[in-house]
């Protein structure tokens, strides 16, 4: 060998090192390294069954079974529109590159998943591929249904068989080059689809992996509650430290004493999974709303129990952003605490106060009172503007309570003006929005 | 689906069935025939709903009637009962407040709410308490006048 082609081999072979170790750097670990047991294949695991159906439905049907499931892993969310008919896609995903639709995954032959054959799901749903080779973009989050059993997967498949086919063609996505280049996401799939099923961690107890399991593969909370790294992909070592997510905030989730939810009580989080709403610690809306409605209320009890303790289990995560302590309620009369900013106060009398109060505790209902939010002491006050943009209804046992939209009603320099009013009085320290912020958050809610 | 439901409106015990998210709003009017109460913008922008409960003006067109089981609700057809909701209808008589009178129900009770708790406001416990009640008469400087005239007592 010349000397010239020795030093050109070294150079590729220093080139493949350094590209393979920069991509095992942005990677980082998958999303259940953290727990760090022995993990064995399912098949192996003898403490009982993390995956599949809770115990009451182990014999109903497997459309029966497939619907528990899809409602787990929530897929009606992302793909239905507003006023579309269920599971028939075409909801938009507004990115800063483009724009992206949803499809249709009711058992239409055309426009929907009719001619998907088993092999077509499981490649879809667990590898980002499509009946027809393409590639899927992770709007779809096949990298945490990758962990799905296929089992599991193909009960949801003869869920969404056995509902109506609705002939509903989404419209044309609208990325811009070079993110309408499906074929690209071959490398993004390879580098971050570990393409790999669940496996139990014999070091944890059945109710761990079982919460495991519903967290990671089925609610798949980490898309919006685990920030990204330079790939657009998830980095687990800030794993569950809380992102933003079409417009709006998903907090921090992991363990952390201060800024995430270390201080809540089982049943304060059972109750925020189910009901939607915590006493002292407010109400799910956006899309944590829409996915306690769709999802979360729909679990039994033991699996959302199997969740709390898996969550307890994740490593704290601080949010500097985010105070220590949340403010305490806010004076009763208008005249005391905040007293600049009087566009804001004026907002606040007119379009607020009468559902809220002036102190943060809410004369209607608990579910509107504002004393203890992450949204009001947030100094970013995102959700507090989107609120005010889209308004929310929840759905609670005892009926609906709605928030009107007012996002029509007042302009972008209002909006501002009444979020930083409501960050500084209810919250530790004031938001310093500006009409362009306002203006941002409009552009960026998937609609 | 209808749920069996019983309300204390005005001191008296109403039972009747009725969707637990239907707002009160609709409950006062279409099942109750308590119409005194408006239905405005039915979205909690425009004030012309406005009832008490346990003493607070709050947006009717909005409140599921489930929120409000076991709590006090006081409408316009017995504010007068009140002392601070019968000095504000006497003060809006003398000044001659209502012009088409179709936001008043909601603005008197937004008013009765603020005297039962601020007994002397000023003109920004006024802002403050009524910037949610909008009049397209534009009866402003008037409510203003009579909320004030409440609060003393004057006598035109």
């Amino acid at each position: 060998m010349s000397g010239k082609v020795r030093i050109l081999t070294s150079l590729v072979v220093i080139a493949i090192v350094v590209a393979a170790l920069g991509v095992w750097i942005i990677r980082g670990p998958g999303p259940l390294d953290f727990a760090g047991g022995t993990k064995v294949a399912l098949a192996d695991y003898r403490a009982g069954k993390p995956t599949g159906v809770p115990a009451k439905l182990e014999k109903a049907s497997l459309v029966e079974r497939g619907e528990y499931l899809a409602k787990a892993a929530d897929c009606m969310v992302c793909h239905t529109s507003p006023g579309g008919k269920e599971y028939s896609g075409g909801l938009g995903f507004k990115l800063p590159f483009g724009t992206l639709y949803s499809t249709n995954i009711t058992p239409d032959k055309d426009t929907g998943i009719g001619n998907y054959s088993d092999q077509d799901f499981l490649n879809a749903v667990q590898r980002g591929t499509r009946h027809d080779g393409a590639r899927l973009y992770p709007a779809m989050p096949y990298t945490s249904y990758t962990y799905m059993t296929d089992d599991d997967v193909l009960a949801v498949k003869a869920y969404l068989f056995s509902l109506p086919a609705v002939r509903a063609k989404a419209p044309d996505n609208t990325l811009s080059f070079p993110f309408n280049q499906r074929w690209a996401m071959i490398f993004w799939s390879a580098v971050f689809n570990p393409d790999t099923r669940f496996t139990p961690d014999t070091s944890k107890s059945l109710e761990w992996n079982r919460g495991a399991y519903l967290a990671e593969a089925l609610a798949h909370c980490g898309e919006c509650h685990t920030p990204r790294n330079l790939g657009f992909a998830l980095d687990n070592r800030k794993k569950f430290g809380g992102a933003i997510t079409a417009g709006w905030r998903a907090f921090n989730i992991s363990s952390d004493k201060a800024t995430g939810l270390g201080n809540w009580r089982d049943e304060d989080l059972i109750s925020y999974l189910s009901l939607g709403h915590a006493p002292g610690h407010g109400s799910a809306s956006g899309p944590m709303g829409e996915a306690v409605d769709h999802s979360f209320s729909q679990f039994a009890p033991e699996d959302i129990r199997a969740v709390v303790t898996y969550l307890r289990s994740v490593p704290p995560v601080a949010s500097p952003d985010l105070p220590a302590t949340t403010a305490p309620v806010a004076p009763a009369s208008h005249k005391d605490g905040v007293t600049a900013n009087a566009r804001g106060k004026q907002v606040f009398a007119s379009a607020c106060a009468s559902c809220h109060g002036w102190s943060g505790e809410s004369p209607v209902s608990p579910m509107a009172t504002l004393t203890g939010t992450w949204a009001v002491n947030d100094p970013a006050a995102t959700n507090v503007a989107q609120i005010v943009l889209s308004g929310t209804k929840r759905h609670t046992p005892d009926g609906a309570l709605s928030m009107p939209a007012f996002g029509d009603a007042y302009s972008d320099d209002e909006i501002a003006a009444v979020a930083n009013y409501v960050t500084a009085r209810f919250g530790t320290k004031g938001s310093k929005l500006t009409a362009k912020d306002v203006a941002e958050l409009r552009e960026q809610t998937a609609e | 689906m209808l749920m069996a439901t019983t309300l204390t409106i005005n001191g008296e015990t109403k039972s009747f069935d009725a969707p637990p998210e239907m707002p009160l709003l609709w409950v006062l009017r279409d099942i109750l025939g308590m119409t005194g109460t408006k239905f405005g913008c039915g979205i909690a922008q425009c004030g012309a709903c406005t009832v008490h409960v346990d003493g607070k003006a709050v947006r009717s067109c909005v409140l599921p009637v489930s929120a409000v089981a076991n709590r006090a609700i006081t409408t316009i057809e017995a504010v007068g009962n009140t002392p601070s909701g019968a000095k504000v209808q006497k003060a809006w008589l003398d000044l001659e407040v209502i012009q088409c009178g179709y936001c008043q129900s909601g603005q008197i009770m937004a008013a009765a709410a603020l005297l039962a708790t601020t007994s002397h406001p000023d003109d920004s416990d006024i802002d403050a308490a009524m910037a949610g009640n909008i009049c397209r008469c534009g009866t402003y400087v008037r409510i203003r006048e009579a909320i004030k005239q409440a609060a003393n007592g004057r006598q035109s």
